[in-house]
């Protein structure tokens, strides 16, 4: 069984703190929810998890299957078995999604073994009809263009496609209605299973009405203050994050 | 010119002396008396004028001292050509070793029926001279190379005219190869299309050397010429040896409703000038002017353009792509004229350039001159490196980085390419691309 | 040289007018009171005018060598017609008049300014501006400032702010730390004619973090005919200072051709800022050919903000060197080119730290016969990173015969910055003007309400009385074109 461990993480952006000492452990076939107000560093963790760039971790470690992930670019991390469904996603002109989606399945295959194109294009639809996508959009450039629920569904079907270990996915249900609202944790609720984690990143209750987690975290100022099974999410739902807020000032009087 | 910016000091004709030039017309065959004295009268417009010089706007940015007439030749006769692949089917094909016609092949034998003339420019100018002194190099060279459009017109030995009869529409692209072949030589290619009216053809050219070490001079130009309703597209895939100096001058008259769509792609060369004016003459006339570079090494790329809009309702649309490497230059510099009563003119202009390197440089001047006022006219030009979100999007999906700015890289150029209507052009394009950056 | 001068006669009506009642200008600044002149170069350009010059506002030898090698370099250039317009040519160097003043000391109080000069001031509604809402004041009339003066409360924060031949003479280190650091005399012919023949213009000084709250004004007129004007302009502002200049420019309208040309140098050191605000509404028979530059140091920020309305041919390109880093430049510009008006304008920023942010953004509008330019350059040497420029220029054109050109130069180097610029060109929307027109408004109001909708974005970056103020001139010189 594959496991994600968040040893103590500090991380930064500049001189900026934002994540302050998080630990967190997800074993696969495990679906975990983090949820905070905004600007706590529920993205941030995402970021630094996947090894964007920008962010430098000060201390702590992430652990994948008790290695360290660390010292990996963002690709190697990807290719060990982790998943950023993107709350933005980029748009990348000229570059197809079908060419998109063949390179990194190339880059997961041993040196001079060659992708299987029937296959993997009769993969690619299967996987495209489960998410309602039109077969025509293989064509076209990554989420160039695409509506808010498209880019959304374009994310699923790279998971659904790259079949990650563990999934981090941020703010899936933003910016979605509830049609797409359903059929993208539909989508996600057919890839859960014992080989997948997930770390689900969300400000509303709404999207683990659809996609129910085991476990659910409350992040807030950088850490996780709160956490408990799904009834804390309804229990967040109605009192407010005021509530986590005034709890933690009480605690630390 | 400063004496002490350029210490060796460049003859204003070089290697081109009065001798050359008689030895030239000594090795023409029996040609046309007026197209002798035009040879004659360009020949003296040459001499006569001086090289560039700082302090001509049409230059800057460009590296002057880079461009040298000396230590050339012009190439007395073809030897055989190598044989260089396309990619596509073609309709026809000719091929130039250094200046002279090697082979002639019509491989649809529909065209002669229907008078449609695929030759060198030699047998054109005894057999249809009133069509090719019509349009043979008869626009003027406005964007900064007037002498070496003369040295050209001078020294043209031969090239390719290509003549599709009124209502005549050519589904095959005609194949040119223009092969510049040995150290020290120099060839001036030259391609004269001339549409009729509806007629439609596509011109795919070719320009390679035998060697990549061959310091060469390139000085060539095109008339491209669409009548009432035709279409003509021209595609020019230039790959010279990296020592080669080339001037190339393109020239494009688009009359009542017709549609010329044109897409130079820059591989090869040491420096390279290219100059391409659009003519709008009529009411419906379109031009699309496209343009690919891969700029690596200490190459400069230097690109002029010129969109005139002579008449209301035209419509010109530019986009020019540059992708720098290592310590390459490029210069785009674009111009669009609306003429006081081209009213209702829609024209676009834009310049992107990617930089792959810190020591590359690009250089970008994109211009307007309008006159009326009921217009659309816009021009962008933007200078950025690969979007760090978009590497990151691609790693994060496992891609490495090298990969990632690969295919980044093609992306950029697929807005250019998917203009092309020949999805056989366009893989055959882009495999071109792909062999520079496996070089 | 030569005795004081004739008066000059004039045939402007003293009595029609009224004195406009707040504003730079509802006139066009077109009308002109008698004055006689006690100091005057004479006519043409030669060693005897700058010596004259310099003699009058007795000045130190290095300065008058400065001036000379400055003519030499003058004589020297060409006229920048290869790729400027060939107006240039009509200037005739030998029919100028280079200085002209009633002495070199201008005045603390309005009182002590002389009748024929107050009266002009008075009218352009200066004196009453000053009270309103401005820290300082200098009113240059001819080749001197006629009256200089800053509150004392601003004056007691160690803010200098005098004219030039003061500054020379009163703060000569700090004058000549910088002076013509910024502008080099052979940046061009005309940066070389000024810095030949300079005289008034401002001098400000701004000490470490002081920051003025309310805008220092200089107001620019040109009374005679025939005249040069070439002030010098030098602000200064030190460690985390900030301060903001304005300035307006008039002249009546004479048969015959005018020339201005100033230099302005702007330094702005760590974490200062520098707003610079022209309204120009120069006569339509003036050459207005103007450098100015400013060099900002470390997060600094220096924005010029450059309206063009009058003259008959401006060239000017604000410019910014970005030299210290996270240093920041802008420029905002907005042209209008009535009949027989050219405004050739634009800017130039030259990047040379990393994390340099510049940004350009230019509206220009021509009418009847009118013509506007833009020319832009943008640098991005070498070897930096973190570079942004972001360039807009939009240009409306209104008669079939009006004319606009875009001419950016835009280099960059290495794949650590980032450049975009865009450009437009366009005609004012005519179902929006029968729109309003078919709500009563005439068409001249109906394009002035256009032509302000189209800068609107950027007139409200002013302050208050500049952006009210640039409305009426657009909607003087909207009615006049137009129906």
């Amino acid at each position: 069984m594959a496991s994600l461990v968040i040893k103590d993480l500090h991380a930064s952006i500049g001189d900026k703190p934002i994540v302050k000492g998080l630990s967190l452990t997800i074993n696969s076939g495990e679906v975990h929810a983090i949820m905070g107000p905004n600007g706590t560093g529920k993205s941030t963790l995402a970021k630094v998890i996947a090894g964007h760039p920008d962010y430098t971790v000060t201390g702590g470690d992430v652990l994948l299957d008790g290695k360290s992930v660390l010292e990996q670019e963002a690709d190697e991390r990807a290719r060990a078995g982790l998943f950023l469904a993107f709350q933005y996603p980029s748009e990348i002109p000229g570059v197809s999604i079908a060419n998109f989606l063949r390179a990194a399945v190339q880059a997961r295959m041993a040196e001079g073994e060659e992708i299987d194109a029937a296959a993997y294009y009769k993969r690619l639809y299967a996987r495209m009809d489960m998410l309602k996508i039109d077969r025509k959009f293989t064509s076209r450039s990554v989420n160039e263009g695409f509506s808010g629920g498209e880019k959304k569904r374009c994310e699923i079907l790279q998971m659904a496609i790259l079949e990650p270990k563990f999934a981090l996915m941020d703010e899936t249900d933003s910016g979605l209605d509830i049609d797409a609202l359903r059929i993208v944790s539909e989508g996600v609720n057919t890839l859960r299973g014992p080989g997948l984690g997930v770390l689900m990143i969300t400000h509303y209750q709404r999207l683990l009405n659809y996609i129910v987690p085991d476990f659910v975290h409350v992040l807030y100022d950088g850490r996780i203050v709160k956490s408990g099974d799904k009834s804390l999410a309804l229990e967040l739902e109605a009192k407010g994050y005021d509530w986590v807020k005034r709890e933690l000032a009480a605690a630390n009087a | 010119m400063s004496a002490t910016s350029t210490p060796a000091i460049r003859s204003a004709i070089g290697a081109f002396k009065p001798e050359a030039f008689a030895a030239h017309l000594a090795s023409l065959p029996p040609l046309p008396s007026w197209w002798i004295e035009r040879k004659r009268a360009a020949y003296e417009r040459f001499a006569g004028l001086p090289l560039p010089a700082r302090t001509d706007e049409a230059w800057r940015f460009s590296n002057l001292s880079g461009v040298a007439l000396e230590g050339f030749a012009p190439a007395a006769s073809g030897p055989s050509a190598p044989a260089i692949s396309m990619g596509i089917k073609k309709s026809a094909r000719l091929t130039f070793a250094n200046g002279a016609l090697i082979s002639r092949e019509t491989l649809d034998p529909a065209l002669e029926k229907q008078g449609v003339i695929i030759d060198s420019l030699r047998n054109a100018l005894t057999r249809h001279g009133d069509l090719v002194r019509e349009h043979l190099l008869a626009q003027p060279a406005r964007l900064g190379s007037a002498k070496f459009t003369a040295l050209h017109e001078a020294f043209l030995s031969d090239g390719a005219f290509i003549h599709v009869p009124k209502g005549i529409q050519i589904e095959l692209p005609v194949g040119i190869f223009s092969h510049a072949l040995g150290d020290g030589i120099a060839v001036f290619p030259h391609t004269l299309v001339v549409a009729g009216e509806n007629a439609r053809v596509s011109v795919v050219e070719y320009f390679g050397s035998g060697g990549d070490e061959e310091n060469q001079l390139a000085i060539g130009a095109n008339d491209l010429y669409a009548g009432h309703g035709a279409q003509v597209t021209y595609v020019g895939k230039q790959d010279w040896s990296h020592r080669a100096l080339a001037l190339q001058s393109n020239s494009t008259v688009v009359r009542r409703d017709a549609r010329v769509q044109s897409l130079n792609l820059h591989l090869g060369g040491r420096q390279v000038r290219h100059e391409s004016l659009s003519q709008l003459q009529a009411p419906g006339a379109f031009s699309e002017m496209l343009s690919l570079s891969v700029a690596h090494g200490e190459q400069e790329f230097d690109q002029r353009t010129l969109q005139i809009h002579q008449a209301p309702d035209t419509k010109s649309d530019l986009l020019y792509k540059n992708a720098l490497l290592d310590r390459a230059r490029t210069i785009f510099s674009g111009l669009i004229v609306v003429d006081p009563d081209a009213q209702r003119t829609d024209a676009y202009q834009s310049n992107r350039n990617l930089m792959l390197s810190e020591d590359a440089e690009a250089n970008s001047l994109p211009g307007l001159e309008i006159q009326a006022n009921d217009v659309r006219c816009t021009h962008g030009a933007t200078t950025s490196r690969i979007d760090p979100e978009q590497e990151f999007y691609l790693q994060s999906r496992g891609i490495a980085k090298a990969q990632a700015d690969e295919l980044l890289t093609f992306g950029f150029f697929e807005e250019v390419l998917n203009r092309l209507a020949s999805d056989e052009l366009h893989a055959a394009l882009r495999a071109l691309i792909q062999t520079k950056f496996k070089r | 040289m030569q005795p004081p001068s004739e008066t000059l006669s004039s045939a402007a009506d003293e009595t029609v007018m009224e004195n406009p009642t707040v504003g730079i200008d509802q006139t066009k600044g077109d009308f002109q009171y008698k004055v006689d002149y006690a100091f005057d170069a004479g006519t043409g350009l030669s060693e005897d005018t700058v010596r004259y010059i310099s003699s009058v506002k007795k000045e130190a030898p290095w300065i008058l060598e400065f001036r000379l090698n400055a003519l030499k370099k003058f004589l020297s250039m060409p006229m920048p017609t290869h790729w400027a317009t060939k107006d240039l040519d009509n200037i005739d160097f030998a029919k100028i008049r280079y200085y002209l003043s009633q002495g070199q000391k201008p005045k603390r109080t309005w009182d002590e300014v002389p009748d024929d000069i107050k009266k002009t001031f008075e009218r352009l509604g200066i004196p009453e501006q000053e009270r309103k809402f401005l820290a300082g004041v200098e009113a240059q009339f001819d080749s001197e400032a006629a009256y200089s003066n800053i509150k004392d409360i601003v004056a007691k924060q160690g803010v200098i702010f005098v004219n030039s031949t003061e500054g020379l003479r009163e703060h000569p280190e700090l004058f000549r730390k910088w002076f013509g650091k910024v502008i080099p005399t052979g940046d061009n012919k005309f940066s070389a004619l000024n810095s030949a023949v300079f005289s008034g213009g401002s001098f400000i000084y701004v000490p470490k973090g002081v920051k003025v709250a309310q805008p220092l004004q200089a107001y620019f007129r040109i009374n005679a005919e025939n005249f040069g004007q070439f002030e010098r302009t030098l602000i200064i502002a030190d460690e985390g200072a900030e301060v903001t200049y304005m300035e307006g420019c008039t002249a009546p309208k004479f048969s015959t051709s005018t020339l201005h040309s100033a230099v302005v140098e702007l330094v702005a050191l760590k974490g200062a800022k520098i707003q610079y605000i022209t309204v120009q509404n120069w006569a339509n028979n003036v050459f207005n050919l103007v450098t100015k530059r400013g060099v900002a140091h470390e997060e600094a920020e220096i924005k010029w903000i450059d309206c063009n309305i009058g003259s008959r041919l401006t060239m000017k390109y604000p410019g910014v060197v970005l030299k210290g880093e996270r240093a920041r430049g802008e420029v905002i510009s907005i042209a209008l080119a009535n009949d027989g008006q050219h405004q050739d304008t634009g800017a130039k920023m030259v990047h040379a730290a990393n994390n340099t942010t510049s940004n350009i953004v230019a509206k220009s509008i021509s009418v009847g016969q009118g013509r506007s330019t833009y020319r832009g350059v943008v640098h991005i040497p070498k070897h930096l990173k973190g570079c942004k420029n972001n360039t807009e220029c939009d240009a409306l054109l209104i008669n079939t015969n009006s004319r606009t050109d875009t001419y950016p130069a835009i280099t960059v180097r290495g794949d650590r910055n980032y450049v975009q610029h865009e450009a437009s060109v366009s005609k004012v929307n005519e179902e929006m003007i029968f729109y309003m027109q078919q709500r009563g408004l005439t068409e001249g109001q109906a394009m002035s309400l256009a032509v302000n909708g189209f800068i609107n974005d950027l007139a409200r970056q002013f302050p208050m009385e500049y952006s009210v103020e640039l409305k009426r001139l657009i909607d003087l010189e909207m009615e006049g074109s137009v129906g």
